[in-house]
């Protein structure tokens, strides 16, 4: 120890008991922690200006707006519903509660997963700043956020399940409203279990983890046994006293979370809560990566065994394909995904039960967006904070084009195994695998196009949608990459329509491919549209300039 | 001689994230009334020892005691002695500069907060916007709201994350007389900085924070180091 120290090696300590040692003014009782929330809220609502009729008019929005949405819900798992054909085993068997059950699996994952990402209980911002520290009984502070996410998730899983059960099994509405029960109380039980794992000190980096685990595992798994010809006729609905019992649990589950509520860290609720706050912000803005990166982020590891040497980096543009490389290499995650997306469209193929011209092409065209979206973090990475982007001498065409490398390369490997499958499913191996390698790039160009893509302008004028208002060109915004998909591979899935790999296709691939390179490497945010008119607009000016000059 | 008691003593404390220290062991005995300033370079760990100290980093090696106990800032006890003022930028958007006073004074049990309030308004040049929101101020004045927050409540040990942050000249020597009120007031002051004068003018010791060791010094040879860095 150094000679500096003060006087003692070993001094008594000042104990916790005891009044503090300094106090401006005289001390009375804390208040309780309601006290504390009202008078935020009153002092909030004093300056607020908004008035009943508004208050009024925004329940009436959002209730009109829910409405509208489960209407739209239900007519279209309905419609799916009524409009698939039966798909039976080969023994005869309805194949559509496996589905629906994978389709119940993964929800579930999904809830494991959010809920992990999101704490579920947090305290953000102000909250986090100006309450935490506090003297009060935290319980009162954190019960209405904590109440907020099992009642989100009660509404979602009963909506879903109900839905699912009613469109696709096509049950009687008393077994519907059984299985919307059940939705409920399995996804408040789930967000309840993460919510007490937190206050034991779980960290969310294990709850995301197991949701992401779980959501490769059980379709994977259910997907094996549908193979193995292991499939439910029916999927098993609780009768009204099993789940009785369950709500039991769930109020059991609810008071054991309130009373640790107070033991929750201040650390954990601080992140939880900045998490959340940022992923309701992406939510509003409808900014879906700014929503990956918010649940993503927070689930990272703090440090990294190992520093990549970016062995591979030689100039400009290799530097920024290496970067892109360890990025995805770092994300367990992505990789997983692009594993996901290639089983699926392979298990399509070889399940005799699915191998339909349509349930193939679904599974090409959603594996192939999920894998291709997988590979492109770099460039999402990139558009939000555009640092390499900025360091490397690169033209910004250049760069994007870079940046298609990894999602090439990532492609390149998805496209060689989907195709061999659907060309050993269909005939003609080889026809397959060249259609497959010929969409290559204009995967790859899909998603960087996606991930380059500018924000909504939230200042132009707004447009009534049965969902609400949202500015002009929104949809043309979040077009961006599907639209290339579609179109880029337009050859393609006529292909897989036809059931035929000609070679004109595969020519025409190569062409719309390079197309869609083009497409993606534009730097410019503007619309085809808005590209006709200014480009109409300039042809005008320069008529006028030169009838001017005569 | 009157035994001094310690507030707060860190022995071979090790502080980091994931299991990984972010700094070299610190040793220090901070005594009742006196001040101890953390110095060093950006990113060396000064930070993360004062969120340690108050409960929000785990101790990732040696021993950690305020006030008597491995700090726990869920303890209701523990939150009502030690004050606070970190780089947190946040506030109620709905809520003015005098009601975030209020609601930390009044959350402490404060009586007669308006007085209170009113004169630490004044001391920290915010009367003018006593009624302003937050969003309506400059970041020097936010920081000035902050700094305010943290003397409005009471307090037995004050830790401040380099307070000296975004204030003029002026304004940091009346923190500086500030602080050395706390200590005469029986208060204990923890901060960090990059400020020498601060240091000077306040600290009875030092500790320089860093990847190698991290010293015990008097607060002279701290400033020297802090002015000598690049």
């Amino acid at each position: 120890m150094s000679t500096h120290e003060w006087d003692d090696e070993t001094p008594d300590p000042v104990d916790l008991d005891g009044c503090p040692a300094v106090a401006e003014a005289e001390l009375g009782d804390v208040p309780r922690s309601g006290a504390i929330r009202r008078y935020t809220r009153d002092a909030t609502k004093q300056r607020a200006g908004a008035r009943l009729g508004s208050l009024l008019s925004d329940v009436y929005y959002s209730v009109t707006v829910l409405a509208i949405g489960v209407a739209v819900a239900a007519g279209v798992v309905q419609q799916v519903g009524q409009s698939t054909p039966t798909v039976t085993r080969a023994g005869g068997s309805d194949l559509m509660p496996t589905i629906v059950g994978v389709l119940i699996g993964a929800l579930a994952a999904t809830v494991v997963s959010l809920a992990g990402r999101l704490g579920p209980v947090g305290a953000g911002g102000a909250e986090a700043a100006w309450w935490l520290g506090l003297p009060v009984d935290r319980k009162g502070l954190l019960r209405p956020t904590a109440r907020r996410l099992p009642l989100a998730a009660a509404g979602v899983g009963a909506l879903v399940l109900a839905l699912l059960d009613g469109g696709l099994l096509d049950d009687t509405v008393a077994r519907a409203v059984r299985a919307g029960a059940t939705g409920a109380l399995a996804a408040a039980t789930i967000v309840l279990v993460m919510s007490v794992a937190q206050s034991l000190g779980a960290s969310r980096r294990v709850g995301a983890l197991t949701g992401d685990l779980m959501l490769v595992v059980v379709p994977v798994g259910l997907g094996v046994a549908a193979w193995q010809g292991l499939t439910p006729d029916k999927l098993p609905v609780p009768s009204w006293p099993v789940l009785a019992a369950v709500a039991l649990v769930v109020v059991a589950l609810a008071w054991l979370t309130d009373a640790r509520l107070g033991r929750i860290r201040a650390s954990s609720l601080r992140e939880s809560g900045s998490v959340a706050a940022q992923a309701v912000g992406a939510m509003v803005s409808m900014d879906s990566r700014e929503l990956g990166r918010a649940l993503s982020d927070g689930a990272a590891p703090a440090a990294r065994r190992w520093v990549s040497r970016l062995r591979t980096a030689r100039g400009p543009a290799s530097a920024l394909v290496t970067a892109d490389l360890v990025l995805l290499r770092r994300s367990v995650r992505h990789l997983v995904q692009v594993l996901l997306a290639m089983a699926v469209p392979v298990l399509a193929t070889v399940v005799p039960e699915l191998s339909g011209q349509g349930p193939v092409l679904l599974a090409v065209l959603i594996g192939g967006y999920v894998a291709a979206s997988a590979s492109a973090e770099g460039s999402r990475c990139a558009e939000m904070a555009p640092i390499l982007d900025r360091l490397l001498p690169l033209e910004p065409t250049t760069a994007r084009r870079a940046r298609m490398a990894v999602p090439g390369i990532v492609m390149l490997v998805w496209a060689g195994v989907v195709f061999m499958a659907v060309g050993s499913w269909l005939g003609d191996p080889a026809g397959w695998f060249v259609i497959g390698m010929a969409g290559v790039p204009a995967w790859a160009a899909a998603a960087v196009r996606a991930a380059y893509r500018p924000a909504p302008d939230w200042g132009s004028s707004l447009v009534s949608t049965p969902f609400g208002a949202v500015p002009a060109g929104v949809g043309a915004v979040l077009a961006r990459g599907p639209d290339i998909v579609v179109l880029g591979l337009l050859p393609t899935w006529i292909a897989l329509v036809l059931g035929n790999a000609s070679q004109t296709l595969g020519i025409i691939q190569i062409g719309t491919s390079f197309i869609a390179i083009l497409v993606a490497s534009s730097t410019s945010t503007k619309t085809l549209s808005e590209r006709m008119l200014d480009a109409q607009k300039e042809a005008e000016k320069q008529r006028e300039a030169a009838a001017a000059g005569r | 001689m009157v035994k001094s008691r310690s507030v707060v003593q860190a022995k071979k404390l090790l502080v980091g994230y994931g299991g990984a220290p972010v700094c070299a062991p610190v040793s220090f005995n901070l005594p009742e009334g006196r001040a101890l300033a953390l110095v060093g370079a950006n990113g060396a760990g000064k930070s993360t020892v004062l969120r340690a100290v108050i409960g929000l980093v785990d101790v990732a090696g040696g021993a950690l005691t305020v006030l008597g106990a491995a700090p726990d800032e869920r303890s209701v006890e523990f939150r009502a002695k030690v004050s606070s003022v970190l780089d947190d930028d946040a506030y109620f958007p709905g809520l003015t500069v005098a009601e975030h006073l209020y609601l930390t004074a009044r959350g402490h049990g404060m009586l007669g907060s308006r007085e209170l309030v009113a004169e630490l308004l004044e001391e920290f040049g915010l009367a003018e916007h006593a009624k302003s929101l937050p969003t309506a101020l400059s970041s020097g004045q936010r920081r000035r709201l902050l700094l305010a927050a943290g003397f409005v409540r009471p307090r037995t040990l004050l830790v401040l994350d380099e307070p000296e942050q975004r204030l003029d000249l002026r304004m940091r020597e009346d923190l500086a007389d500030r602080l050395n009120a706390e200590k005469e007031a029986g208060g204990t002051v923890l901060f960090a900085t990059h400020d020498p004068a601060l240091v000077r003018s306040v600290a009875d010791r030092a500790v320089f924070v860093a990847d190698d060791a991290s010293p015990l010094l008097m607060p002279d040879e701290a400033a020297e180091r802090i002015e000598a860095e690049p």
